[in-house]
């Protein structure tokens, strides 16, 4: 390689990475202002803090509970990835197994949804849960996204169990496993690489996800989830703009220290699910 | 006798495999979507017990005489195919630099895909402060007149805004589909185009791009679908304004239902999303899978 032509990679790597940091300028400037007073943010935006204070921190902490919100988050997002794995890999592994036109039908009916935009049933699915009492709970929010993120999940696991030999459940059977046992114990571990697809692009969406939660549990502080407090608290503080990016950061704080540790598994996780999806 | 029996088993075990997702698809999807259908026959504002069957008033009032509705439609339409071209000319150009070897490969991917992880309310609640305050301090600082413009205030400017803080959110996806897409380019093509002469533009046209088929049709699947449905950026953004002209369809009918209790009205309106989703994403699906080059 000569010279110029390394000093031309150099170039346009450096290039790059001033780039990649203009690009995230906003997130850094969201960052300072939370340390920084009232009369600072006002002054001067773009200064980084002259007196670094943790006094926002501590009074979104009180005020919004933040501790209580996490747990929200936590219970929903699990409590609904949880359904919506296991119901939809039962499923999918039943109806890729059975060739029949009931098990097409099935089928279809599974993953038809996907072409309903929320946004048409947004009021129907409020007035359908407040008759079966999910609304305004957490629990209750956990479990509506099973039948939400169903559809996606079935269509993926139903292309990868066609992969799997049917061979693989006709010795398991002859072993005298049958039923839930077969699957559990044969195929299940089987479908660990989708699992980990469908586990990735759903908390990312059940964690930020906001128009659902905001119908469901808006009603209550003690159900709501961090996107949703920091919706209505920038509602409130409307000039308080120290206030309201400190909200903004702890809200979005733990999916960033998240991508941080699982960076390679998400990006892969991603990109699988929508070449499949 | 015995296959009667195991007729009965498997189809009792189809029936307890498949019969919990049903129940589920149900609750979320199917019983709401009838509930809806039956709704936008009526004129109802979601407190009366009763409410009234008018047949298709609503539908003749949409498409006659309804501005809010003709201004949405017409903004999503802008803002959709907008969307759709630059998120994917500067995601494929984005994937095209990270794909040489460079040193940062990894930290710059990262960056990039950021944006994406976080929750559009609070992208756009960010966006807002840096509209609003960072560039008041940064036109102070720097002079530039485009910091002193007003970004979420005019018309014009604020689709601008909009359409931008989307695709800043959003790049990171669409560029690691198209990095993905590249990895699977086989080298040998390339090396043979080199040997023919090709230059790097020549090289880009006729071998890279028509492999990059796939990926193009997923990626521009996925912008479609999200750009049609926009809304969480806009409400905390610019809240539909200034003066109702940055209200999407989405955004459109969740004013009408939850704000103006219109319920009737407003479920009229999302039937006519799903069916307008649907037939975008059918002629789509017809034409993308005509077009795809084998590799």
């Amino acid at each position: 390689m000569s010279a110029s032509n390394k000093a031309a990679r150099w170039i346009g790597e450096i290039v790059m990475v001033l780039l990649s940091l203009v690009f995230l300028y906003p997130l850094f400037l969201a960052i300072f202002n939370s340390f920084k007073s009232f009369q600072e943010v006002m002054s001067d935006v773009i200064a980084l803090p002259h007196h670094w204070t943790f006094a926002n921190y501590s009074y979104v902490w009180k005020f919004i509970n933040y501790p209580r919100l996490f747990l929200n988050n936590t219970i929903i997002t699990v409590l609904g990835l949880a359904g919506i794995v296991l119901v939809s890999s039962i499923a999918a592994y039943k109806l890729a197994r059975t060739k029949s036109r009931l098990s097409g039908i099935v089928y279809f009916i599974c993953i038809m949804p996907m072409l309903i935009p929320f946004q048409s049933i947004m009021l129907t699915v409020l007035k359908t849960a407040r008759f079966l009492h999910l609304s305004d709970s957490t629990w209750g929010l956990g479990l509506l996204y099973w039948g939400f993120g169903a559809p996606l999940a079935v269509f993926i696991y139903h292309g990868f169990v066609k992969g799997i030999p049917r061979e693989l459940d006709e010795s398991a059977m002859i072993d005298g496993a049958s039923g839930f046992g077969l699957f559990f114990r044969i195929i299940f571990p089987l479908l660990k690489s989708v699992t980990a697809t469908i586990v990735i692009i759903d908390v990312m969406w059940i964690w930020n996800d906001f128009l659902l939660p905001l119908l469901m549990v808006n009603g209550s502080p003690t159900t709501k989830t961090l996107t949703l407090a920091a919706y209505t608290f920038v509602g409130q503080y409307t000039s308080d703009w120290q206030y309201a990016m400190t909200a903004m950061v702890m809200a979005v704080l733990p999916s960033i220290v998240v991508f941080m540790f699982l960076q390679k598994y998400i990006v892969k996780g991603v990109v699988a699910g929508a070449v499949k999806g | 006798m015995a296959s009667f029996y195991r007729k009965w088993r498997s189809k009792m075990e189809f029936g307890l495999f498949t019969l919990p997702v049903l129940i589920c698809v149900a609750v979320a999807f199917y019983i709401p979507f009838v509930m809806t259908v039956r709704y936008s026959l009526t004129k109802w504002n979601g407190i009366s017990k009763h409410p009234k069957f008018i047949g298709l008033d609503n539908f003749k009032q949409i498409f006659t005489g309804d501005a809010n509705f003709t201004n949405a439609a017409w903004f999503t339409v802008k803002y959709a195919v907008l969307y759709i071209v630059l998120i994917n000319v500067l995601a494929i150009l984005l994937a095209l630099v990270l794909d040489a070897k460079l040193k940062t490969k990894t930290w710059l991917r990262a960056a990039f895909f950021i944006p994406y992880i976080l929750s559009l309310v609070i992208v756009g609640f960010i966006w807002k402060f840096i509209f609003m305050q960072g560039f008041e301090s940064l036109g102070d600082s720097t002079g530039w007149h485009i910091f002193k413009m007003s970004w979420l205030g005019e018309p014009g400017l604020a689709f601008i805004s909009v359409l931008f803080v989307s695709i800043w959110q959003s790049i990171g996806f669409y560029l690691v589909i198209y990095i993905a897409g590249l990895q699977s380019v086989p080298g040998d093509l390339k090396e043979a185009a080199v040997v023919d002469g090709a230059g790097p533009v020549r090289r880009f046209f006729s071998v890279t791009l028509p492999l990059l088929a796939p990926s193009i049709t997923i990626a521009v699947f996925m912008a479609l679908t999200n750009s049609i449905k926009v809304f969480d950026v806009i409400l905390s953004l610019t809240g539909g304004g200034p003066g109702g002209t940055t209200y999407s369809i989405a955004y459109d009918i969740y004013r009408d239902t939850f704000t103006n209790n219109l319920y009737g009205y407003g479920t009229a309106k999302a039937l006519i999303l799903f069916v307008a989703v649907l037939i975008i994403t059918v002629i789509q699906l017809t034409i993308f899978k005509r077009r795809e080059v084998e590799a």
